[in-house]
């Protein structure tokens, strides 16, 4: 692990020896990475439902000028750039943190080298009581072809989440994340409806760059990987080649499956609804779309489906943490590699009572996967969030 | 397993789609196929969907109906500086020489992420106003389509509609076979006239 901090930091402290069970040595060592904005906002955000401690949103601004890509050479000339943070439209950055006693989680998504960011990522803490047991949202949403199916997602998917979840007979996870998988995805196919008569939303009409080509583009979609976690339970939905993947006593345990082309079952289910997948730069549905499951694309129904597999997995004290990441991550780091990273920056914080450093920790571990896979020279937008599983030493809360 | 482009589409008269499969009319290594026998069309158009086929190259074509006259659907695809008005993979193009109304004009296109490609440069080698006819060919690019030259025609159907046929000529890559590379090509030019016919009516 010690490598891997080192292969990232680079240079900076070649002979310093690495601490890597010190969260205050990994958040200096982060602090020396040049071009990273720190900015504490000390502004509170709205009380969740049913948290209402302190809370804090801290932003980290990481620039991704293409100059500023290759880390070795940002840390090289650290002295001369370092703390000149620069923002452009392309290198957006957010990292939040939330702190509270539940649950604790850090998130990171960023453009990369990609011209847009068409990545989103939705994060829903208490988003749904349910047999009076907190249940939280996570979701990562990779879009292709333009943003807005992804930002649909971020913005309506757990709403439906929850309406079909309070109506779900007993624990029907896998067939009520698949209805509502489908629900989101009608709503995407039908949206064009809804802007010509209503006009669109307004962020939609800031952010969708296809917005003034043509309202009705059946040539989007995105990848969704939606994870809902209860006191017992961890369910992961999947449509796509995002992933979760559970840390587990060390071991990374992936709780979802890619949707790629050539997946034998995929295969198989493509050519037995009449579709063919064409080897064209990689397994392509039709030699055109590079995954077989996503939310919209209507243009390749009913090859590339909306549906979700459904991973549930009970939890047990020997979970540590869960990581979403779009393949940006993924691409280029492996399970077992960042559920490393992650396992390192979270066992610096310590588990339990301090809820603030592993509030940190779980947004170092963001930090630190992404700016690895930026390193990797990932071509990708990157978002990664995590979740610490661990439960508290003082039992106070069970999620 | 099926083949789209044998399109179960093409004897699917309701979505006023056919895709045509090459007819070889000589022998020898450059054939000569013309995309729209069989059908009832007029002769320049018949002209313009005929292409001398090398070895490793494959051509086909498609049709697509719209309720519409040609005049209105003529006013979008005529755009050679704008292409977005129907091409939803298209992200970006601008015109790097000429102003896209002359012949030996050139456009850079980006694509739109998800797609094989990231970007295409494409010279204009028809614009008839009269006649509706548009041809492009690919001279650049970052994609795996190489000699790529498509046309397309506008003319009236039967029922004041417009019938608008886009057939194209393309290398087949090395790594793929004739049928697969059809298969990638009919599936974007398809999208391209579908969402023309939805343009178009929107207007």
């Amino acid at each position: 692990m010690a490598g891997i901090c080192c292969g990232v930091v680079g240079e900076t402290e070649p002979a310093a020896p690495v601490d890597s069970t010190s969260r205050a040595s990994l958040r200096r060592r982060l602090d020396l990475l040049p071009s990273i904005k720190i900015v504490a906002d000390s502004a509170v955000a709205p009380p969740l439902e049913n948290c209402r401690k302190r809370q804090k949103r801290e932003t980290v601004v990481l620039s991704t000028l293409p100059g500023n890509l290759d880390l070795d050479s940002n840390v090289r000339s650290e002295n001369k750039k370092a703390r000149s943070a620069v923002t452009n439209s392309n290198s957006v950055t957010e990292a939040e943190s939330f702190f509270s006693d539940v649950p604790k989680i850090g998130t990171t998504s960023v453009c990369g080298r990609r011209r847009d960011m068409e990545d989103a990522v939705s994060i829903h803490p208490s988003f749904l009581q349910r047999n009076s047991e907190n249940h939280h949202f996570y979701g990562v949403f990779d879009g292709h072809g333009c943003s807005h199916v992804a930002e649909k997602c971020r913005e309506r998917l757990h709403d439906i989440v929850k309406k079909e979840v309070e109506v779900m007979a007993s624990d029907e996870w896998t067939e009520t994340m698949v209805k509502s998988f489908q629900k989101m995805d009608k709503e995407v196919s039908q949206r064009e409806c809804n802007l010509v008569v209503n006009g669109a939303t307004r962020s939609m009409k800031n952010s969708c760059r296809c917005e003034l080509q043509s309202p009705q583009c059946d040539a989007v979609g995105s990848t969704a990987v939606v994870s809902v976690v209860t006191p017992e339970k961890i369910i992961v939905s999947n449509c796509g080649d995002s992933r979760a993947v559970l840390c587990r006593n060390g071991v990374a345990i992936p709780l979802s499956v890619d949707h790629k082309p050539d997946r034998p079952d995929e295969l198989i289910r493509i050519q037995q609804a009449g579709g063919r997948v064409i080897y064209w730069d990689g397994a392509r549905v039709l030699g055109v779309l590079a995954m077989s499951r996503a939310i919209g694309d209507n243009y390749l129904k009913p090859y590339v489906i909306p549906d979700p597999e459904v991973t549930v997995t009970d939890r047990t004290d020997e979970d540590e943490c869960l990581i979403l990441a779009s393949d940006g991550l993924w691409d280029v780091v492996p399970n077992e590699t960042a559920c490393g990273v992650a396992r390192m920056c979270l066992r610096g914080a310590g588990a339990g009572d301090d809820s603030d450093a592993a509030h940190n920790a779980c947004s170092d571990a963001a930090l630190l996967l992404t700016k690895l896979a930026l390193a990797r020279q990932s071509s990708d937008n990157v978002s990664v969030v995590v979740v610490d599983l661990r439960k508290r030493r003082n039992n106070q809360a069970s999620s | 397993m099926r083949s789209p482009v044998q399109l179960q589409h093409g004897s699917d008269a309701t979505n006023g789609f056919h895709t045509l499969q090459p007819h070889d009319q000589t022998d020898g290594p450059i054939k000569r196929v013309c995309l729209t026998r069989g059908m009832h069309v007029p002769e320049h158009v018949a002209m313009h969907h005929t292409h001398d086929v090398g070895p490793d190259q494959c051509c086909s074509s498609v049709v697509q109906m719209i309720h519409a006259p040609p005049e209105s659907v003529w006013a979008l695809v005529r755009r050679f500086d704008n292409p977005k008005v129907y091409k939803n993979f298209i992200r970006q193009c601008r015109i790097v020489q000429g102003d896209g109304l002359h012949v030996g004009d050139l456009r850079e296109v980006m694509v739109v992420s998800g797609l094989p490609a990231v970007s295409s440069t494409e010279r204009l080698e028809i614009l008839d106003e009269e006649r509706h006819v548009i041809s492009f060919s690919v001279v650049g690019g970052d994609h795996r389509l190489k000699n790529y030259r498509s046309v397309t025609t506008l003319h009236a159907s039967d029922d004041e509609g417009t019938v608008v046929v886009e057939s194209y000529i393309v290398d087949v890559p090395p790594g793929n076979t004739e049928e697969e590379t059809l298969s990638f090509v009919d599936t974007i030019v398809r999208c391209n006239l579908q969402s023309l016919a939805r343009s178009t009516n929107r207007q």
